[in-house]
């Protein structure tokens, strides 16, 4: 991008705000307008303007790594943070928060910032697992203009732990190209379809929080029950759709791209990039209810380049790389300044900001879901059987 | 027959020359062709986790092959002579150590280290002298390399093992009857003679840790090797940085082997 | 320092390497299977047999990883013997090397890199795709057992030309002219003379890819959609997912004692086919 030679004026007017609050460097700033060349040309005659030569950022050291979700970055707002502080972003993808607690329970994770969600928070904080966050070190966060059902699992015990990312829902992504004209609204139509004419085209979650509480709302019970009678109820139904499942993988825009699977488990956001890139993929919401969920950026205990982690996340949070990010990822924030950046199309899309009354049936996942026994040990029933 | 061996040779390589194709993609996707460009090479070169992965990689090959050729070799000659019970126990752990899966390995060294490090870093930091920082023990590059030497040291004495005892016992009694001392008889007389499986021991092991994946997944802690890298790449989706990663591996290992078989081809000549 | 001493000495160094990394954390491993999952996952000490009572739960996972281990051995075997004796028997020696390094080759590319590679050609748009347009439509390969039997043989069908090669290899060719001199059709010489003295090379490979086979994880976890599952699979979902260490070890426990029972016994076998032979090499 920075051999474009050619920069519009809102482009122009975006960096030269962001330059000027410090969240890109000065070199960077002049590579992306293109007045680096003009610069060195003035700079030979006028001494003032000749650049620095260190990087203003430089004590961050060189690199920052980042545990989070798939699909969930837009990667040019890493190559700027590379730019402006000269640490190059390492990306590990997770399929699941257990999976994200597993590796930090084992210790030496090695990573910086991971982005936990909601219902993980406290149980990291009771494992000691998460650093309390120096609220100073993130000047691009503005508490005040986050909504708070979104933002206060971040603050356990008047202690704030993490900071808010985006939100979104779970729900189901169809390709209506096979539907045959019958649409799907519930996730009794997904569970029944699969057995049906999605048979061998469907896609569950690899991990136990939804894969179970979606066969939880199949039945009407809460998508948090630890009951015993319903968990069972739940997992005859999954292992009764086992047969006719196409995989059992949170990685499934690939399938869903290439065709070979027609229906699967979705968070916003992939339900988002699907349907624009493929508009006969459609998101739904089951009529029955099922999850809202909320994730955080947080710095593990431990992590080994702690400055480079506030840096990173500071970055993440200012509202101009925000509203880059909403706009590559499809997954609302709760941060009114970034939403004031956005275009009204993103703020009116219904993938997005679904209809009140489907909201209205949602549940945020539980802290005594994610840690509930008998529901990790279900889903590893499910698939081995 | 012979066609029967093409088809074999096909399906060996249709999945590497789709890798090296792709790894020349000018789009991002691994799925789709977009024109050619080399630029994923030279994106993979400039990548300072791809860079320091390799490098990981290859310090914990060859230190954890040599660390097993060496020990495996001492104990394979030592074990020679060893007889009775202790032998026998002796057997049945190299026996286990090879049979059992690195899934295995790897879970059961991280929650036995995890384990024994919880015990021992409050221990240490309770002696450790006032005001100092103590040392902090935890997975990493060590666990790493003890593990993969663990493993492949079984391997070496069990190839070293089998070099010695097609040799002739003769040799080192003669040379026991000529008043060599046993150093000096290992020296001249058996380590010529078991330098070849040494050395196949020795590239056994460099490649076994090189390509191990499941063990280091488990006990590398924060450390990344090559594999490690790749496997977390996938997952993001592969861009074909990952199959210009792999196709540069396999193109440098094949010049290795082309450089090895020159020189040794050589050397009876000169 | 006598004669005993010093070989003590030589032994001591791996002796010692083999208790700490080997001989304790099986240790631990078996303490752990008596004990009990933590609230928050990981373990709490215990004992109790709840562990290996809840066994059957992973009935699956072990059935096929029992299924699947021996007959992607012998698919393995069966695809790599022609090409062994092909190679052995029949090539000329001046191509010989490079043929058998050309089947190595593959190895040297991580088996991660290789089975993505898989995933693309047994997706809807690679063979499937090429399939329907012949006619032959609706065909599904990604994501199921055959995917995964390709994924292994694919994987380990070096490791088995190897072993045969160099049995095969090793076979006196004056022995297959004096049976075809006498008479004998191929097919007789094959059976009577070729055959039996590649036993050994068989076993070996047979061996060396059953024993990797029972302890898979990546080929059913990219190729099977987490629908294939393997006792390797579980193993990975028991500490990584339901975090559930004391389970863990149980299964990891009664997969060790599964393996080193069928290796004893399949090595007791072939030493008793081969009893009166001198060239059983098997480790």
């Amino acid at each position: 991008m920075k051999d474009n030679g050619y920069i519009s004026k809102r482009k122009f007017m975006e960096e030269l705000s962001r330059y000027r609050k410090g969240s890109v460097s000065r070199r960077h700033f002049l590579g992306v307008t293109g007045l680096g060349t003009a610069t060195l040309v003035l700079g030979t005659a006028v001494p003032g303007l000749r650049p620095r030569p260190a990087r203003a950022d430089s004590h961050i050291g060189d690199r920052v790594v980042l545990a989070t979700w798939p699909n969930y970055h837009d990667t040019a707002n890493f190559d700027m943070f590379t730019d402006a502080t000269g640490a190059f972003v390492q990306v590990n993808v997770f399929g699941s928060n257990e999976e994200m607690l597993a590796k930090l329970q084992a210790g030496g994770s090695g990573w910086d910032v991971f982005v936990p969600t909601n219902y993980t928070i406290t149980t990291y904080v009771s494992e000691d697992l998460i650093e309390p966050l120096d609220v100073s070190k993130l000047q691009s966060y503005d508490a005040k203009a986050f909504e708070p059902r979104f933002s206060d699992a971040g603050t356990v015990d008047g202690t704030l732990y993490a900071v808010p990312k985006n939100w979104g829902t779970t729900g189901f992504a169809v390709n209506t190209a096979h539907d045959g004209g019958k649409a799907l609204t519930s996730w009794k139509d997904f569970f029944d379809r699969t057995t049906d004419d999605f048979s061998g085209r469907t896609m569950v979650h690899d991990y136990q929080l939804t894969t179970i509480g979606n066969a939880l709302k199949y039945f009407g019970y809460s998508f948090n029950s630890v009951n015993e009678a319903e968990l069972a109820e739940a997992e005859r139904l999954l292992i009764e759709v086992k047969p006719h499942l196409f995989a059992i993988s949170s990685d499934y825009q690939p399938a869903m791209r290439s065709g070979d699977a027609w229906l699967t488990m979705c968070w916003t956001g992939d339900g988002k990039q699907l349907n624009s890139d493929i508009p006969e993929i459609e998101y739904v919401l089951g009529r029955e209810g099922g999850e809202i969920w909320s994730d955080y950026y947080a710095i593990p205990k431990g992590a080994p380049h702690r400055e480079a982690a506030y840096a990173l996340i500071n970055h993440m949070l200012d509202p101009q790389v925000n509203a880059r990010e909403v706009q590559a990822h499809g997954y609302p924030v709760a941060d009114a300044n970034t939403n004031a950046l956005l275009p009204e199309e993103i703020l009116n899309d219904p993938i997005l900001y679904p209809a009140q009354e489907l909201l209205d049936a949602l549940e945020f996942g539980a802290a005594a879901t994610l840690t509930d026994p008998n529901r990790a040990e279900l889903l590893a029933r499910f698939k081995s059987a | 027959m012979r066609i029967y061996a093409v088809c074999v040779y096909l399906f060996l390589y249709t999945p590497i020359a789709i890798i090296a194709l792709f790894s020349f993609n000018a789009g991002r996707h691994a799925s789709q062709l977009q024109g050619f460009s080399v630029q994923w090479y030279a994106r993979a070169f400039k990548n300072p986790f791809v860079m320091d992965a390799l490098e990981t990689s290859l310090f914990v090959a060859f230190v954890s092959a040599t660390l097993a050729s060496i020990l495996g070799t001492l104990a394979a000659v030592g074990l020679q002579n060893i007889r009775g019970p202790a032998r026998a126990v002796f057997d049945g752990v190299i026996y286990i150590a090879i049979m059992i899966p690195g899934i295995v390995i790897g879970i059961a060294t991280l929650i036995a280290l995890v384990t024994v490090f919880d015990v021992l870093n409050p221990l240490l930091a309770s002696l450790w002298f006032e005001g100092g920082q103590p040392p902090r023990l935890s997975m990493g590059i060590g666990s790493l390399i003890a593990a993969h030497t663990m493993f492949t040291m079984a391997l070496v004495i069990v190839i070293v093992r089998a070099r010695l005892a097609g040799m002739e016992k003769v040799l080192t009694e003669a040379s026991a009857d000529l008043y060599a001392t046993p150093l000096g008889t290992f020296r001249q007389v058996t380590l010529p003679l078991i330098a070849p499986a040494i050395l196949a021991g020795f590239l056994l092991s460099f490649t076994f840790s090189f390509d191990d994946f499941i063990i280091a997944f488990f006990v590398a802690g924060s450390e990344t090797t090559l594999p490690i890298y790749v496997f977390s790449s996938i997952r993001r989706g592969v861009t074909p940085e990952i199959n210009a990663i792999g196709t540069m591996v396999m193109v440098a290992s094949l010049l290795l082997l082309i450089i090895a078989q020159l020189i040794l081809r050589r050397r009876p000549r000169s | 320092m006598t004669r005993s001493e010093r070989n003590w000495l030589l032994v001591a160094p791996a002796a010692a390497w083999f208790v700490v990394m080997l001989v304790l954390p099986l240790s631990v491993i078996f303490v752990f299977s008596f004990g009990e999952r933590g609230p928050a996952g990981g373990y709490v000490p215990a004992f109790t047999l709840e562990q290996y009572a809840n066994l059957p739960a992973r009935f699956t996972a072990f059935k096929n990883t029992m299924i699947l281990a021996p007959v992607g051995t012998i698919a393995a075997m069966l695809i790599a013997y022609p090409l062994a004796y092909q190679l052995a028997v029949r090539t000329d020696p001046k191509w010989k090397t490079i043929l058998l390094v050309l089947v190595i080759v593959p190895f040297w590319t991580s088996i991660l890199i290789r089975s993505y590679a898989w995933i693309f050609i047994l997706g809807g748009r690679g063979l499937p795709a090429l399939l329907e347009m012949v006619g032959i439509e609706g065909v599904r390969l990604i994501y199921t057992p055959f995917a995964v039997l390709i994924g292994i043989i694919y994987g380990y069908l070096p490791l088995m030309v190897f072993p045969i090669y160099v049995s095969l290899d090793r076979l006196d060719k004056r022995l297959l002219e004096a049976s075809a001199d006498l008479g004998a059709k191929p097919l007789r010489t094959f059976l009577t003379v070729t055959l039996p003295l590649s036993i050994p090379g068989v076993a070996t490979g047979c061996m060396l890819v059953f024993i990797l086979l029972m302890g898979e994880f990546l080929i059913p976890a990219l190729l099977g959609g987490g629908k294939v599952f393997f006792v390797g699979n579980a193993l990975v979902d028991l500490f990584l997912q339901s975090r559930n260490w004391a389970f863990g070890s149980a299964v990891a426990f009664t997969l060790i004692v599964i393996m080193l029972v069928t290796v004893t016994v399949y090595m007791r076998v072939i030493a008793r086919l081969q009893s009166g032979r001198d060239d059983v090499s098997i480790m």
